[in-house]
């Protein structure tokens, strides 16, 4: 007792070490747990979300006719889950709402958890009881209602009656496996986070042990043995553990739950996946996630296990173990095929960087100093060099996390404009028209090339969809693709950015002189533009050359292009629709006459613009909470410096006073200071800058491909390193600030003599 | 009474699709405000009279409703099989029973209806809720021809007043009834006028207390002929409760002398209000006022009191009324304790209790 005692005497005379230390094991906790918390609950969600979709249909009748009021009440007394959902459509000002019966929903799963997902809507602004957007459908005002009835269950039970079939229900724009690519960049986030506290939990915790190095000695003098001061120090990290993790879990929770509405909403927008509050949310997971590595980090250096003297004898090996890791990782990357590969490869990256990232530092300083005669260079150089070495682990934090906001950066805005382009080219159409089933599309076409002002103006297009086999050449098994089929090629498919093309693909293309492919059977097959490739549309085989490999994010199936013309007449297409722009012309003159030739009282209508106004939104949404959650894990990095810099530098004090005993004034000294944080903290930004751009490479043209099957464009964003540039003079700018105070505090004599209390000379 | 009314008020919640109004009474049988609607909810009193067919119809100015069926029934292997169906009508908007309702196409919601189905045999009791608009065309109810139904559940007439068929049908059992109406409806109260406090808060009340049953009831796919008695009520309010009523424990019993008692007790504090109607095998209806009747709960299972003891001192009847093992409370959005009793004591019998309001449902 009385050993703990003495021990724990140490932060009764260093409180700030004290609180610094449990100060970091609180953030870090709570950073981690904030980002793996909203992970869990996403991931919970949509997996929760992804059953409800896969049974989301709806009810159409056999006849083509809308159905009504009499249909839903017909369906619920003979038995079956159906509920209405009114769409009515408003002029752009007041924009779309949606009715829906909250009582008829009751029967969509389990009572308490439907009751649960529908009530959320409900207190949306969009979502409205069904009377209430019947009347406003009602009020006029170019108002435009539509009554679909979806329905609950799996196909086939129970049977339908004659007159209605099942069909697909979508809410919105098909996201495909964004939702997992989302998950997965979150996970990522997290891992990183993880990596970064560890790193600065650990400096902090190294330099409080360095500076109790004096009180170690002098308690092995008074005879205490060295595994009793060792057993001490693990009961202490210990108990410091269990009372900073546990506030610092639940502080992550509580970020969680401010960024969860947020993200809440970003998720059910972009994935249309209500985000269920208290899913994935065990305490224990992050509790004892953290309480491990808090105990890994501090106390690696206590308990004898092997790695220990492994990782020694290879840091004794100095930079050529290093410089291997390095290489090694760069050269995985390029090479693997597999995303647990990239990873690693990722990991010996990050590992040769960290390690080489101070000692280069530090090796410039010393080659700098003994490059000039002039004794305060000398001493500057020295005193970085030392500098480096002796904060290593907080600059390598900081270093991890100014390339990580770089790389999630980079990310985010590529895929923002990327994913801009490509709604542009999806939607350039103002509107989609589906062709009612057993309609026929080729009258529609037809009539359409002869209404003005649409006739030849290249203002519509046909488009058919359902699959094709690839049969089974030069060593590649047969599969079954995606067939996408347009015609007429209309001026909205010149918006198309195209990955590889021969020259005027679309000239080409309209007049059937070849194909195009997706990127994802590009990479599946291997074809590049000029090859050719053999499909099987309705029995019959068909060769044509690749003319362009066209992106197709958010799904992994392969996709073949094709001039509708060419379509056998035995095609059985899975669906067809119109893209219209109608510029001048009347849509409902065209939606009327459309109706006439397909003799139906309805059609579906799909206003493009709403969908990008939707999509522009949730992405931006979505965006800004990554960037929050980087930036909040740049802001522990520059703290922990902040701390490990002013606890660090203090211990230098008695150095940096003989700056004056040379006959330097409090200016000067003060500016040597500045000189020196500035120049550690730019430093580190500078090495920061090439490891960022290479994980932006590896997220984009790694990690994505491999994990999805479809990749990035690879862009930098220069002005960005410039704010990280400034972010990073502020920090150094800081901890002069700091010592500046320091300064003006007596300290006669070196605090330490030790080298690891900050004495090395 | 009964629970019943508990479930409208639930349907306001989930329908109205804004925040739960403040709890009155349970399920919020105490609310008494008036609509803002321009159309007052009438509320019964004495001197109201019962009106045939017409009151086994909605009744659109009033806030509440139901209609009520349980059933003593025995399967063809001599085991006893308790069975409830009720449904419930929530007035959101009043108006005049002869103002006919706005058109199904506006997705109306002048009101919302509820349906609940149970099954209690060996010891397992499974319970169904369901939801519906009114006046949209799946749920409401019809006096001539006596049809009430919510979805595929419905309680209709075949070819006359006094035969019924009862169709229920949930996840993983079912029922297919018929009914034979036996005697007259029974007027409880002052001649139907059901008073629920001293301070004149009260319902519309009768029954039909003799009801021949037979039919199948399916559970987890193996279909069971049954056959036995069932008890149904008709009941209609605006203002059920008082303020300060906590809940209910209400019995409808049929002994073996022929004999029928029904029972209820109001709580409200440490006492409460109690009533019921004495139905003897011949002659009138005997309305039972609070010193008429005693209702003394036994021994808890659970928060529940499941064993009683009802004396009416009057003719003779001191009885030992006792759920049998197993757990029925109906977990809904309000959940409340329907299970059928077995009667012992002065006289022997069966019959069913529904108690609310106890802080473990």
């Amino acid at each position: 007792m009385k050993l703990f005692a003495a021990l724990l005497s140490h932060y009764r005379r260093h409180p700030l070490q004290l609180l610094a230390l449990a100060a970091m094991m609180v953030v870090a906790s709570a950073l981690w747990t904030g980002v793996s918390h909203l992970t869990s609950q996403a991931r919970a969600s949509l997996g929760q979300s992804e059953r409800a979709v896969a049974e989301r249909a709806q009810v159409e009748r056999v006849d083509g006719m809308p159905v009504t009021v009499a249909d839903f009440v017909a369906l619920r007394r003979a038995g079956h889950c159906v509920m209405p959902w009114l769409e009515v459509e408003r002029p752009a000002s007041t924009g779309r709402v949606v009715g829906i019966d909250p009582l008829a929903a009751a029967c969509f799963g389990q009572p308490a958890e439907s009751y649960r997902g529908w009530d959320q809507p409900l207190n949306g602004e969009s979502f409205l009881d069904i009377r209430e957007a019947k009347n406003l459908a009602a009020a006029g005002d170019g108002a435009r209602a539509t009554l679909s009835l979806l329905l609950s269950g799996p196909p086939g039970q129970p049977a339908l009656p004659e007159a209605y079939r099942r069909a697909p229900f979508s809410l919105g724009p098909d996201t495909g496996e964004l939702g997992e690519s989302f998950l997965l960049n979150l996970d990522a986030l997290g891992v990183l986070v993880l990596l970064i506290t560890a790193l600065l939990l650990r400096s902090v915790h190294q330099l409080g042990l360095a500076q109790r190095r004096d009180s170690f000695a002098l308690l092995h003098r008074f005879g205490v043995p060295e595994p009793a001061v060792r057993r001490a120090l693990v009961i202490e990290i210990v108990l410091l553990a269990a009372v900073c993790v546990v506030p610092g879990v639940a502080l992550g929770r509580l970020l969680a739950g401010g960024l969860g509405s947020g993200f809440g909403q970003a998720l059910e927008s972009l994935f249309d996946v209500p985000l269920f509050a208290g899913q994935g949310s065990s305490w224990l997971t992050p509790v004892l996630t953290m309480m491990a590595v808090v105990l890994a980090v501090c106390l690696a250096d206590q308990l004898h296990f092997s790695g220990r003297q492994v990782i020694r004898r290879l840091a004794g090996q100095g930079y050529r173990v290093t410089l291997l890791t390095l290489v090694a990782g760069l050269a995985l990357a390029f090479v693997s095929s597999s995303l647990a590969l990239t990873f690693v490869a990722i990991a010996l990256v990050f590992a040769g960087a960290g390690v080489l990232a101070p000692g280069l530092i530090s090796e410039l300083a010393r080659r700098c100093g003994r490059a000039s005669a002039a004794p305060l260079t000398r001493w500057q150089c020295a005193e970085i060099g030392v500098l480096a070495r002796r904060l290593a682990l907080p600059l390598v934090a900081l270093q991890f996390a100014l390339a990580m906001v770089l790389a999630v950066q980079a990310l985010v805005t590529v895929f923002e404009a990327t994913f801009d382009d490509w709604l542009s080219q999806r939607l350039a159409a103002d509107y989609f028209i589906e062709v009612p089933a057993g309609a026929d599309s080729l009258a529609a076409a037809d009539w359409l090339e002869t209404q003005s002002p649409l006739a030849g103006s290249g203002r519509w297009h046909r488009v058919v969809r359902g699959r094709a086999i690839l049969p089974a050449v030069d060593g590649w098994p047969g599969q079954t693709v995606d067939l996408f089929a347009l015609g007429p090629v209309s001026n909205m498919l010149g918006t198309w950015r195209l990955q590889a093309a021969i020259d005027a693909p679309w000239e080409a293309f309209s007049r059937g002189q070849g194909i195009m492919v997706n990127e994802q059977l590009a990479r599946r097959r291997q074809l590049s533009v000029g090859d050719s490739l053999t499909l099987a549309l309705a029995g019959e085989r068909w060769t044509a050359p690749v003319l362009a490999v066209y992106p197709d994010y958010g799904r992994p199936a392969g996709e073949v292009l094709i001039h509708a013309a060419q379509l056998p007449a035995g095609f059985r297409p899975d669906g067809e629709s119109f893209a219209i722009s109608p510029d001048t012309a009347d849509l409902d003159a065209v939606t009327s006459g459309l109706k006439r030739v397909w003799q139906t009282e309805t059609l579906s209508l799909r206003d493009n613009g709403r969908i990008r106004a939707l999509a522009d939104s949730v992405f931006e949404q979505t965006f800004l909470l990554t960037r929050s959650m980087t930036v909040l894990t740049l802001i522990l990095a520059a703290m922990a410096l902040l701390i490990m810099g002013w606890v660090f530098f203090t211990t230098r004090v008695w150095y940096y006073r003989l700056l004056a005993v040379w006959g330097m004034g409090p200016r000067e000294v003060a500016g040597q200071l500045v000189r020196l944080s500035v120049t550690l903290t730019m430093s580190i930004a500078v090495l920061a800058l090439p490891l960022g751009i290479w994980l932006t490479w590896a997220l984009v043209h790694r990690v994505n491909p491999q994990a999805f099957g479809w990749s990035l464009p690879m862009a930098v964003y220069p002005e960005f390193w410039f704010e990280l540039a400034g972010l990073s003079l502020i920090i150094g700018l800081s901890i002069a600030a700091l010592m500046r105070r320091q300064l003006r505090q007596p300290a006669a004599m070196p605090v330490s003599a030790s080298g690891l209390s900050g004495g090395e000379r | 009474m009964r629970s019943r009314r508990i479930v409208a008020a639930l349907l306001l919640l989930v329908a109205g699709c804004s925040e739960p109004p403040e709890q009155a009474g349970f399920a919020g049988l105490a609310e008494s405000g008036q609509s803002p609607a321009t159309v007052p909810f009438l509320q019964p009193e004495p001197g109201d009279r019962l009106t045939f067919p017409e009151d086994f119809g909605p009744h659109p100015q009033h806030r509440i409703e139901w209609w009520y069926l349980t059933a003593n029934l025995e399967t063809s292997g001599g085991e006893p099989l308790g069975l409830q169906w009720t449904q419930f009508r929530q007035t959101l908007e009043p108006r005049p029973p002869t103002q006919a309702p706005p058109p199904p196409s506006r997705w109306p919601l002048q009101a919302a209806w509820k349906a609940h189905g149970a099954v209690s045999w060996t010891g397992q009791h499974r319970f169904a809720e369901k939801l519906a608009r009114g006046d949209v065309g799946h749920a409401g109810a019809t006096a001539e021809p006596f049809e009430v139904w919510l979805d595929d559940w419905q309680l209709t007439s075949e070819g006359g007043s006094d035969a019924w068929r009862l169709q229920v049908s949930a996840a993983d059992w079912s029922y297919d009834l018929s009914l034979r109406v036996q005697g007259e409806p029974v007027a409880h109260g002052e001649a139907g006028f059901s008073a629920k406090s001293a301070s004149g808060e009260g319902s519309m009340y009768f029954s039909l207390v003799d009801i021949a049953i037979e039919g199948t009831v399916t559970v987890d796919g193996q279909t069971l002929s049954v056959r036995g008695k069932g008890w149904f009520d008709r009941e209609w309010s605006s203002q059920l409760l008082k303020a300060g009523q906590q809940g209910w424990d209400w019995f409808a019993l049929h002994l073996d002398s022929g004999d029928k008692l029904m029972a209820f007790r109001l709580r409200e504090g440490e006492g409460g209000f109690v009533s019921g109607t004495w139905i003897p095998a011949a002659g009138e209806p005997v309305a039972l006022g609070p010193g008429d009747l005693m209702l003394t709960p036994g021994s808890l299972r659970g928060d529940m009191p499941t064993r009683w003891r009802l004396q009416v001192p009057d003719y003779g009847v001191d009885l030992s009324v006792k759920a049998p093992p197993g757990d029925y409370r109906n977990r809904g959005q309000f959940p409340y304790w329907e299970s059928p009793v077995s009667v012992t004591g002065s006289h022997s019998g069966e019959g069913y209790m529904e108690l609310t309001g106890y802080g473990g449902e």
